[in-house]
């Protein structure tokens, strides 16, 4: 009986022209689709690279003309029962067919059928459409981690645009339930543009985060969220469970006004029960699998200098891992929330740099370029153990340090540690215990408390600088803690010194071919190279003294080296390249015999007349292994740095040197990653920090390395939207820019 | 059966015998597509049963193979050709195709059957529904008010097959407002009121009991009146003062007046049409009855008005049994 119904409802469906008719309008859809994703094209033209960027991308490219779709698809479902109505034709039918929720429920396969078919063919039409129109500028990636177009072949797209096919299917069953309902054509029709067009609208008019709470739950969102792939905060098994939902809800208010009065009660429960279950279901699975609560008691930073969304919180831990019992501090740890926008992924954790830096600091000052990236993750940052400003240690001294010098002779390299440990134990005495536990790999641990206090099953990290090293150590520690990581200018503990100081050499022949090209270099005109070396060289035999310095302070060739390597790699923005300017006029002056161009440059950062070894970056580093085994091990690294580098050779040894004496044996010393356990990496860095990044990464099977063409530092945290573009896309979908990918220098 | 708290059929029990063409007499609002809605289960009465063939219209699968029903000739979509809107019916009972173009052939619209339906007269309109009856080759066949709209040739078409198909021995019931179509149409009649029934009887038999008069006019009236009253004629005196007698031929009339002494100025007999036998009994709501029909409670009078109050069934209490009515071969 069911069958012959659907099959009757089948020939019905087909015998009206206007079927056809209103299958043709849905075409309307592909053109909205195709008319706005030309007016995004035009309007991306137009713009900035910068400003590119921040453009939203057009997805699957279905979203402007969804809504067209699902109007033409709802009035075709509510019409296949309001024209009976209209007509009175409800009554041949129910006198062929009587009984009446086989006659709505007939009514289900043929729409059903005939919609999913269409649905499919419009979706892709509409999809092919919209990237159609943007042609090559659909790959462009934007700063929220998508493209401006997302093809078919990048991943969830085939579902979003199979899903959209089906959501429209869908809403012609909805528009049926609704059409069953009123059982007038215009009252559906007005019923079906609240659903479809006016309450989308309203959503979005609606103060975040309500705006994408209330968004997530309407039918033209749903698809992307079915696919993962954005439109809202909710699972796919639960926006899938939604979509039948309402379908379900709209055929049960169809089917208990049409049944006759003695049976809509029963009608009516037993649909509810359906519209409720199935979306309840997968929402009871799926509710919170990956996290669970976080017991840290986030609340507003008690420093009032930070930015107000940042929120802060306080974890304990002990000082000495080892004895877990032991002695604790108190850590603080920053969060910048998610913004609710999209589906939460989970937590990113960005781990600062320095040593010493503090993440809560940089992160409040680096807000901005998290705020695409907040659209899916909560990033948490921590004031590790080593911030020099942590209060436990004298910030002053932390802030101090020994001169380095370059020794020639064992006693020379005696004289050195012994210099050093003065200075460590000069800021040890305060609090031994705490000072000996300052390396990476201790970070690393009080990273894991932050994380299991946060409920979170893994973590996806954001590493800038040294923040690199104990990034390292916790991918040794917790490999199976790690979603991703991505290491923004890392030096590598595993890359030869020398080896990791060539960019600098090329740094070295861009200054000078600039020097060569521009009039405003103090040496134009004179070979830049030849005047380095010789000064370097002489100031090594004899300092060159500073000016006006009391008490007298002399250069050697490796405080020049020193001095100078800040500026030979940031050259501050052309075309003026201000500190190669200040760079060549301080050489120019040491040349003629007076060091104060350095002097004064060096002691507006450092508050001391010549670049001193912080104390406060040596405890990390040199219980991170740093230091050299012996004198003999030193020669040899002095003499490849020699060979390799023949303007800056000794600034490879720098913080090397720095540990000669350390009164603290290393306990983090460098030690091979668990490749095989490790997701794939990504390696980010400039033109002089790359290499680092990309030689840790290498030993993480899979991973990618990003370069930008560009001078530059911690070039995530300064805003480089390019590199923001692609770490965001690797941490938020975990794709890897191809292999030589690189960002383009900045636009002049 | 209560349309918006207004009783439109009340306690209506009667049986449509195989065999005969059946006539479902009333005037308009009398409640007759009420009562073959509530056959069809389109309108649930609100207590009692209707049945055909002895079950629940709406239980009988594939129902149109045991009855055919014919209620609006207007249900239909114009958008579809003739053969789709048949074509769809026939699927839904499980009919084969060939009996779609049957039917078409049956009810002369073969050469229009690939035509929109939008374009159809109300006779052409009228065919398809009664195709649409027939399609299910049924036992029973209901149609309401089946000759509106049909040319003369048309309903002397129609008659000729309803005789044919209640000679076949099927159950045949067609409504009508209009008496005389009905005379010529039906074997049998069903006459309702109100909702009641008034007659369920022989055509024929209705038709006897409704003698015809004879119009009188004379310069005497009262005298007449009192001299035919006196040989127990019934008179009534017409406005224009001409009598109208029964009981008396117009021949005992003209003798009685002549011997009387009184002049006559016109003497014609009048024969009964049955349009006037319908108007006269429904006009009254005399409660006629012949041996066969069914006795209505004394106790249920409508409610209030005979009119049908179309809109939303909307059916309150039920305190008496209602329209109940059997269909069977």
């Amino acid at each position: 009986m069911m069958i012959d119904a659907i099959a009757a409802e089948w020939l019905k469906f087909r015998s009206l022209r206007s079927n056809l008719y209103l299958l043709a309008c849905s075409l309307a859809a592909v053109g909205a689709c195709a008319g706005i994703a030309f007016m995004i094209g035009r309007g991306f033209d137009n713009q900035t690279p910068d400003e590119r960027m921040a453009f939203t991308g057009n997805g699957d490219g279905l979203g402007n003309g969804i809504a067209v779709a699902y109007i033409v698809f709802a009035v075709l479902g509510a019409l296949t029962i309001t024209s009976e109505h209209g007509t009175r034709m409800i009554q041949t039918s129910l006198v062929a067919v009587p009984r009446r929720q086989v006659l709505l429920l007939a009514k289900v396969p043929s729409l059903a059928a005939i919609a999913l078919v269409a649905g499919q063919v419009l979706a892709f039409a509409m999809h092919a459409a919209s990237m159609a129109v943007l042609g090559d500028r659909a790959g462009r990636l934007l700063r929220d981690g998508t493209t401006l177009g997302t093809s078919l072949s990048e991943p969830g797209v085939l579902a979003s645009v199979v899903a959209a096919g089906v959501s429209m299917a869908a809403v012609a069953l909805i528009g049926l339930g609704v059409g069953a309902a009123v059982r007038s054509t215009a009252g559906a029709l007005a019923v079906l543009a609240v659903i479809v067009v006016v309450l989308p609208v309203v959503a979005k008019t609606l103060p975040m985060p309500l705006r994408a709470q209330l968004g997530s739950f309407m039918v033209e969102n749903l698809p992307l969220q079915i696919a993962g792939t954005g439109g809202g905060v909710l699972p796919p098994a639960v926006a899938a469970g939604l979509l039948a939902g309402y379908v379900a809800a709209a055929l049960t208010a169809g089917a208990t006004v049409i049944a006759p009065a003695r049976r809509r009660l029963r009608v009516l429960a037993a649909g509810v029960a359906v519209a409720v279950l199935v979306p309840a279901a997968p929402a009871a699975a799926t509710a919170a699998p990956d996290s669970g609560p976080s017991t840290l008691a986030w609340a507003d930073c008690a420093d009032r200098s930070l930015v107000k969304e940042l929120r802060c919180a306080s974890i304990t831990v002990p000082v000495d891992w080892a004895k877990p019992a032991g002695r604790k501090i108190e850590l603080t740890v920053g969060l910048l929330p998610a913004t609710g926008a999209q589906r939460r992924i989970g937590t990113v954790f960005a781990v600062p740099g320095g040593p010493g830096s503090s993440g809560v600091a940089d992160l409040s000052t680096s807000a901005g370029s998290f705020a695409e990236l907040r659209a899916r993750f909560d990033v948490v940052t921590v004031e590790p153990r080593n911030t020099i400003d942590k209060g436990v240690l004298s910030y002053d001294c932390l802030l101090s340090g020994p001169w380095i010098t370059w020794p020639d002779t064992p006693a020379e390299y005696a004289e050195l540690g012994r210099r050093n440990r003065a200075a460590a134990e000069r800021c040890r005495a305060a609090d031994p215990e705490f000072f000996d536990h300052m390396d990476s790999a201790s970070v690393a641990r009080d990273m894991e408390a932050i994380r299991v206090a946060l409920g979170e099953e893994r973590l996806s990290f954001l590493t800038n600088s040294y923040g690199g090293v104990p990034g390292i150590a916790y991918s040794r520690l917790f490999p199976e803690r790690v979603r991703a990581m991505a290491i923004d200018g890392s030096a590598s503990p595993y890359l030869d010194r020398a080896q990791s100081r060539l960019p600098h050499e090329e740094s070295f022949a861009r200054f000078a071919d600039w020097c060569a090209a521009s009039t405003t270099c103090a040496l134009h005109g004179r070979d830049v190279g030849q005047v380095w070396r010789a000064l370097v060289a002489r100031a090594d035999r004899e300092p060159v003294p500073v000016r006006g310095e009391s008490p007298p302070v002399a250069y050697s060739g490796l405080d020049i080296k020193e001095a100078a390597a800040p500026s030979i790699v940031s050259p501050g923005p052309e075309p003026e390249f201000p500190r190669w300017v200040e760079l060549a006029e301080a050489i120019a002056r040491a040349d003629a015999g007076d060091a104060s161009g350095f002097a004064r440059y060096v002691r507006q950062i450092t508050k001391s007349a010549k670049v001193p070894a912080f104390t406060g970056m040596n405890m990390t580093h040199c219980l991170d292994g740093h230091g050299f085994r012996d004198y003999a091990e030193y020669r040899a690294a002095r003499r490849k740095g020699e060979r390799l580098l023949p303007n800056l050779a000794g600034i490879e040894l720098w913080h090397q040197l720095a540990c000669v004496g350390w009164p603290v044996p290393a306990t983090n010393p460098p030690a091979p990653l668990p490749g095989g356990k490790l997701p794939p990496y990504l390696g980010v860095g400039s033109w002089t920090d790359l290499q680092g990044s990309a030689d840790i990464v290498r030993r993480v099977p899979g991973s990618a390395t990003l370069q930008y063409q560009w001078h530059g530092h911690g070039l995530y945290n300064a805003g480089i939207s390019c590199v923001i573009a692609h770490v965001n896309r690797y941490l938020i979908s975990l794709r890897l820019p191809a292999p030589g990918a690189t960002c383009p220098r900045p636009a002049t | 059966m209560r349309y918006g708290g207004k009783v439109a059929v009340d306690d209506l029990t009667f049986t449509v015998k195989p065999g005969l063409v059946t006539g479902f007499l009333g005037p308009n609002g009398a409640g007759k597509s009420t009562t073959m809605r509530a056959v069809l289960g389109l309108d649930p009465p609100s207590a009692g049963l209707a049945l055909v063939n002895g079950r629940p219209y709406a239980s009988i699968p594939r129902p149109m193979r045991s009855m055919g029903a014919l209620l609006d000739a207007g249900a239909v979509h114009g958008g579809r050709t003739a053969y789709a809107h048949l074509a769809w019916l026939a699927r839904s009972n499980g009919i084969g195709r060939a009996r779609v173009a049957a039917v078409l052939d049956q009810v002369g619209l073969t050469d229009v059957a690939g035509q929109r339906i939008r374009g159809f007269s109300l006779g052409m309109r009228q065919r398809l529904g009664i195709g649409a009856a027939l399609l299910g080759d049924p036992g029973v066949l209901m149609l309401d008010e089946p000759l509106n709209g049909l040319d003369p040739e048309g309903i002397r078409w129609l008659r000729d097959l309803l005789r044919s198909l209640a000679g076949e021995g099927r159950t045949v019931l067609l409504s009508s407002h209009l008496m005389n179509e009905m005379a010529l149409s039906a074997d049998h009649v069903i006459v309702i009121g109100r909702g009641r029934l008034i007659a369920d009887t022989a055509m024929a038999d209705l038709a006897g009991h409704f003698q015809g008069d004879v119009l009188v006019r004379t310069p005497h009236p009262e005298r007449l009146a009192g001299l035919l009253r006196g040989h127990g004629a019934t008179v009534a005196a017409q406005e224009d003062g001409a009598l109208s007698v029964r009981e008396l031929s117009a021949a005992r009339i003209g003798e009685l007046a002549l011997a009387g002494g009184i002049a006559l100025a016109e003497l014609s007999p009048r024969s009964a049409s049955l349009e006037e036998a319908f108007m006269r009994l429904t006009e009254h709501t005399t409660e006629y009855r012949t041996a066969s029909g069914a006795a209505p409670a004394s106790d249920t009078a409508p409610a209030s008005g005979t009119q049908n109050e179309r809109g939303s069934a909307n059916e309150r209490t039920a305190g008496r049994r209602s329209a109940a009515k059997e269909a069977g071969r």
